[in-house]
């Protein structure tokens, strides 16, 4: 005799995994238009590549003779995979199972998925839904203690929460309600994304009504509040586009910190000149200018991977390509404080260097900065504080860095547009204009007894003003050799896929000097 | 400022903490999508606020020189239905 009946029972188990919580809660789930947690897994993966593991691990009742009467999976489902051919592990909550609870989820299996992606150095994913394995005050009675948090045997999943963004990209999709424990999933990764009608808070509504505060979901922890906070990177209409994101962000990165960022066949001309930039600033400095169509016409065509849209905006941030090779990019925004680094800006600054940092990714950075963030909101902001970490983060990040001056570099905020000790490429477009603090503002400071003491100081003033605009001309700086190069915009291009393909040798796979914090 | 506006309406926001500079608009204006509606002020710089849509201007709700906060309503716009 065979094995086969024990092939049928195996079988048969797996089937009663891949009901779920049920029909009639499956069903629910869909209503509310959200995927299941294995629909979502399907989609988010190339398609055929899911290989589950521990399908079979739940709760069981038996009857008098042992044999299996009913299943109720865990609420984790987890497994590997592959994104566009590459290896990863995902992990994803069920909702349909006890609303994504801790005490159906049997603790070693997120934990495995994390381990795994830890030590065969495979990008994660993470699906979260719920209180991402959290427990709730009714655990308390269903195993008759209350658990301390991080205490004996389950400290572990917090170890690896902040331990695998040193060694693997981690990305975390929010889709639903998401509270407390998956909250904190959610935030600690490299890149989390929300749909727009997922919620995410530390404590949901019936909590914070305690405090009197009488809100619903989507105003406790909607995407407007979430991606305005840095919480969230992205928020995103449809699952589909959340899962489209994930997959695009892992395209930028290695598998591990030990390999390099893929590099890709590139169709765009890396020497192309858009004629555009010759007037892409305008010559008036009171007047803004769009900075994203700069970058895209800069970076290989369609290779934009802006993160972190809503939150600290006079920088933008994102991935790109130049000649096939992945950078982190960043960019003032002048339609934001003139680009000013407000403290979320530095924050925001800090994320992206040290992602570009752990995964060797070479940064460009688009300079319009007229310094810090001033006034009574930002000196309440610690925009200093934020300020100096983020001149901590670039200073001491070793990937090759590239600037280009478009415009403003004003201040200390301006000074710390690449790394101080060491080389790197620096160009200055001929609208670049710089200065320990701008002339508006300045002049009154410097030259206050020579005002006062004038009979008409508005007058001496604009004098002052005219003789210093003269002085301060970015070819006296070039003389001088202050700044290297001051180059056509139009040249930029060129001038930074000459830089991604230099930088290229240079990168050095393996762990960072420092472990990266979400 | 009327306690409300005509249903389909719009309300253009400040995306930042700004002073106003220039109203370039008045009301009963019709203005193109992408026309400059007013002229705010920050870090010395003039940032546009743009119609995000082709209509008709209903109210103005800020002054010059009046400081404005992120968030805030600048312009009720009434979309063109022709």
């Amino acid at each position: 005799m065979n094995w086969q009946p024990e092939l049928d029972e195996l079988r048969r188990r797996e089937a009663l995994a891949q009901e779920l919580g049920g029909a009639e809660k499956v069903a629910r789930q869909h209503q509310a238009g959200r995927l299941d947690v294995r629909a979502r897994i399907l989609h988010l993966l190339d398609p055929g590549s899911f290989h589950e593991i521990g399908a079979i691990a739940g709760k069981a009742r038996y009857d008098d003779n042992n044999d299996l009467l009913s299943f109720i999976p865990s609420n984790c489902v987890m497994g590997r995979g592959s994104v566009d051919g590459r290896a990863v592990v995902v992990v994803g909550d069920d909702f349909t199972v006890r609303g994504g609870s801790a005490d159906a989820t049997i603790r070693e299996k997120p934990l495995l998925a994390e381990r795994m992606a830890s030590e065969f150095r495979l990008p994660i994913l993470r699906i979260i839904e719920g209180s991402g394995g959290g427990g709730s005050v009714k655990t308390i009675e269903t195993t008759g203690r209350a658990n301390l948090p991080g205490g004996v045997g389950s400290a572990l999943g917090f170890h690896y929460a902040t331990a695998n963004l040193a060694v693997v990209p981690v990305v975390a999709l929010g889709l639903g309600s998401v509270a407390g424990l998956g909250a904190a999933r959610l935030a600690a990764s490299h890149y989390a994304v929300m749909t727009k009608s997922s919620a995410v808070f530390v404590a949901g509504p019936p909590v914070v009504a305690r405090l009197g505060q009488d809100l619903g979901k989507q105003e406790l922890g909607g995407w407007q509040i979430q991606t305005r906070s840095g919480a969230v990177d992205d928020a995103v209409e449809t699952e589909e586009e959340a899962f489209a994101r994930a997959r695009r962000f892992l395209s930028y990165l290695p598998s591990s910190v030990f390999e390099l960022p893929p590099v890709i066949a590139c169709a765009d001309d890396p020497a192309r000149r858009d004629e555009a930039l010759l007037e892409a600033i305008p010559r008036d400095p009171r007047k803004v200018y769009k900075m994203r169509p700069i970058i895209e016409t800069l970076f290989d065509r369609g290779s934009f991977f802006e993160t972190g849209m809503f939150f600290g905006r006079p920088i933008i941030t994102g991935l790109a390509r130049l000649h096939g090779r992945p950078v982190a990019l960043m960019a003032g925004d002048p339609y934001h404080y003139g680009g000013s680094w407000t403290a979320e800006a530095c924050q925001k600054i800090i994320r992206l260097v040290d992602l570009a940092e752990v995964f060797h990714l070479p940064v460009v950075h688009l300079v319009d900065c007229p310094g810090f963030m001033i006034g009574l909101e930002a000196e309440k902001a610690a925009t200093i504080r934020h300020g100096v970490r983020a001149m901590a983060a670039i200073n001491q990040c070793s990937v090759p860095w590239c600037s280009v001056i478009l415009r403003n570099a004003f201040g200390v905020a301006g000074a710390i547009h690449q790394p101080a000790g060491r080389l790197s490429l620096r160009y200055a477009w001929l609208s670049a204009r710089w200065g320990s603090l701008p002339l508006e503002g300045g002049i009154e400071a410097a030259y206050r007894a020579e005002l006062d003491a004038a009979p008409d100081p508005e007058a001496r003033r604009r004098e002052i003003e005219t003789r210093l605009n003269k002085l301060r001309s970015p070819f006296r700086t070039a003389e001088s050799f202050w700044v290297e190069e001051i180059i056509d915009p139009r040249d930029t291009r060129r001038l930074l896929c000459e830089f991604a393909d230099l930088a290229g040798p240079l990168l050095t796979p393996g762990p960072t000097h420092f472990a990266i914090r979400p | 400022m009327p306690a409300s506006f005509p249903p389909g309406h719009r309300k253009i926001f400040s995306d930042l903490n700004a002073s106003v500079w220039r109203v370039l608009v008045t009301e009963g204006q019709f203005v193109a999508a992408g026309e400059t509606l007013l002229l705010l002020e920050s870090m010395k710089m003039e940032i546009p606020v743009t119609a995000p849509e082709a209509g008709t201007i209903v109210a103005i709700l800020v002054a010059e020189e009046a400081v404005v906060n992120e968030g805030d309503p600048l312009v009720v716009m009434l979309k063109s239905t022709g």
